[in-house]
């Protein structure tokens, strides 16, 4: 579903700020599967989900999403068939707007948007539907500004929104990170359902090992802006957070022992 | 202030109401500081006046080829700022100065008197009530059939999509929303509005001017910020009624401190009495809604 081969990405280049972001990335994940990224600050983790989403530029390589090459397509045009949930609870919903317009917002994004009014009886009581698998008492809600919502009725909102229309792909940037633990956990576990639900492609990014690990079917981890561990299947299930940090440790020693040469 | 006097701030009250219109679209909408308006205000007068008085047009048709022409210079601000990265609001003045030169030679001079032409205000003339009364109350209801095709707009799918692309551009981009494209429709409409609104002062008082847009923008922003801290709303139907307000009340006060004798005001302090109005809307809008100010102070 979606392919990257060769990305190498640099911020700010030909400045004092140059940062390489991605040196030859390789990543390919089949219809159907939820692949977690996990990474130090600075691994390239993010980058890699916004190369995909249309956000970073990308140098070399390219990126393609259901077979088609979508390097060059702006971030208006991947949302056709990308959804993006963010990290900031207040990106990921518009909160001038209503919850139903919302909802109509993100109905747009696979449809055509017209004249004609966005919210109709039959969006609202789709909305009211969805919003009432939460248990949070939204669908009466239905024509409260967004900014109303606490951050984390917001993300729950922007999950929704996120898995309306028919998306084929779901990128998720650190999504829980902004929560308190019970409200993260309540998030993710609506994660896991949709994802189900409707056999979605989907890439999450997260700080957790553990989330990363106990979440999805296949984890990778970036550092310095490449992959440098795969994991799917049984190898992943044997797994536990103690081996992954071993790992990490390991990356970040060997890193160290490189360093070491270059001044001895 | 007679009678005569009041109807005529309500005149222009309405016309500048379409202003603040299309100031509420940019301003508060797209979050785009707009100030081709400066331009496109004569610019509509002008195209409006020229096509009436040297081509013989229908009126009402000149009325919106002047819109049109706003159209056109309100995409090149937004097309200035999105396609090429420029500033807003340097945009905008880029806008506003060259219409200035623009203004003088659709006009071939300075200004274009409406000397023996019919204007769209001609059509009413035959209702037996003189014209001091009938023009408010058309330009009114033109004024509100505007709010209302903009409230309905502003609820389509297009108009949630351009109120998020103001509000929050990333999650629009993110629902595919194409945020640029959004800046160049919404500033060209507004802009479009702006022209009508231009070309309509010029039927009511007779003439198009090249410098009839000095201060435009800030009556448009004025009342939409004199409207909003009169009355924070909550919906689109009440905000732009807000506008609506704010510009009538706005041309109200700017004419009760010129006419009273006692502040010492003269004609040409119109520019500095509006400057002071602003700010100390403004100023108040920091501290609550006007109503919140005057209870507060009633508690005291």
């Amino acid at each position: 579903m979606i392919n990257l081969s060769e990305i190498h990405v640099t911020f700010n280049k030909g400045t004092p700020l140059e940062t390489c972001a991605l040196r030859g990335v390789d990543l390919s994940v089949p219809k159907g599967q939820f692949l977690t990224i996990i990474g130090s600050n600075g691994a390239g983790k993010s980058t890699c989900l916004n190369v995909i989403a249309g956000l970073a530029k990308v140098e070399v390589g390219h990126v393609k999403v259901d077979g088609q090459d979508v390097t060059a397509w702006p971030v208006f045009k991947r949302s056709k068939m990308l959804s993006r949930v963010f990290q900031d609870p207040k990106m990921g919903t518009c909160e001038d707007l209503t919850i139903l317009e919302n909802f109509a917002l993100a109905h747009g994004r696979t449809k055509p948007r017209g004249f004609r009014f966005a919210v109709g009886p039959n969006m609202r009581e789709e909305a009211a539907e969805r919003l009432k698998v939460l248990g949070l008492g939204l669908e009466n809600r239905l024509g409260d500004k967004v900014g109303l919502l606490s951050g984390g009725q917001r993300q729950a909102v922007s999950l929704l929104m996120a898995a309306t229309g028919d998306t084929k792909v779901l990128l998720l940037d650190e999504h829980t990170a902004a929560l308190d633990p019970k409200t993260a956990d309540f998030v993710l576990e609506l994660t896991k359902q949709i994802v189900d639900e409707l056999k979605l492609t989907a890439v999450m990014v997260t700080h957790s090992m553990a989330q990363a690990l106990h979440t999805g079917e296949r984890t990778v981890m970036f550092h310095r802006g490449k992959i440098v561990f795969d994991a799917q299947g049984a190898e992943r299930d044997k797994m536990e957070v103690s081996d992954l940090l071993e790992l990490f440790k390991r990356e970040q020693g060997e890193e160290l022992a490189d360093d070491s040469l270059l001044l001895g | 202030m007679s009678l005569y006097e009041i109807l005529g701030t309500l005149e222009t009250g309405f016309i500048f109401g379409i202003v603040a219109l299309g100031a509420y679209l940019t301003f508060q909408i797209l979050d785009f500081p707009d100030l081709t308006v400066e331009g496109s205000f004569p610019l509509g007068a002008a195209v409006a006046a020229t096509l009436m008085v040297n081509a013989g047009w229908n009126p009402w048709i000149a009325t919106l080829a002047a819109g049109l022409a706003g159209f056109c210079a309100g995409y090149m601000t937004a097309l200035l700022n999105v396609r090429f990265n420029i500033l807003h609001i340097l945009a905008g003045i880029l806008l506003a100065i060259s219409l200035y030169s623009i203004n003088l030679r659709i006009m071939s001079g300075p200004n274009k008197p409406l000397l023996q032409v019919d204007s769209v205000f001609t059509a009413f003339e035959g209702f037996g009530l003189p014209g001091y009364i009938i023009n408010p109350i058309f330009l009114g209801i033109i004024v509100i059939v505007i709010k209302l095709i903009l409230d309905a707009f502003l609820a389509t799918g297009w108009g949630i999509s351009m109120r998020a692309a103001g509000a929050n551009p990333a999650m629009a981009e993110a629902n595919g929303v194409n945020v640029g494209n959004m800046k160049l429709y919404g500033v060209g409409f507004a802009n479009a509005l702006t022209g009508i609104a231009g070309a309509l002062f010029a039927q009511i008082f007779g003439a198009a001017d090249a410098y009839m847009g000095i201060g435009v923008i800030i009556v448009g922003l004025a009342s939409v910020i004199v409207g909003m801290s009169i009355m924070p709303s909550r919906t689109i139907i009440l905000a732009t009624f807000a506008c609506l307000v704010g510009a009538v009340l706005y041309r109200l006060a700017v004419a009760v401190a010129l006419n009273a004798d006692f502040l010492g005001f003269q004609a040409s302090d119109v520019q500095l009495v509006t400057a002071v109005l602003v700010a100390v809307a403004l100023i108040a809008q920091q501290s609550g809604s006007v109503f919140q100010i005057i209870r507060k102070g009633a508690k005291k």
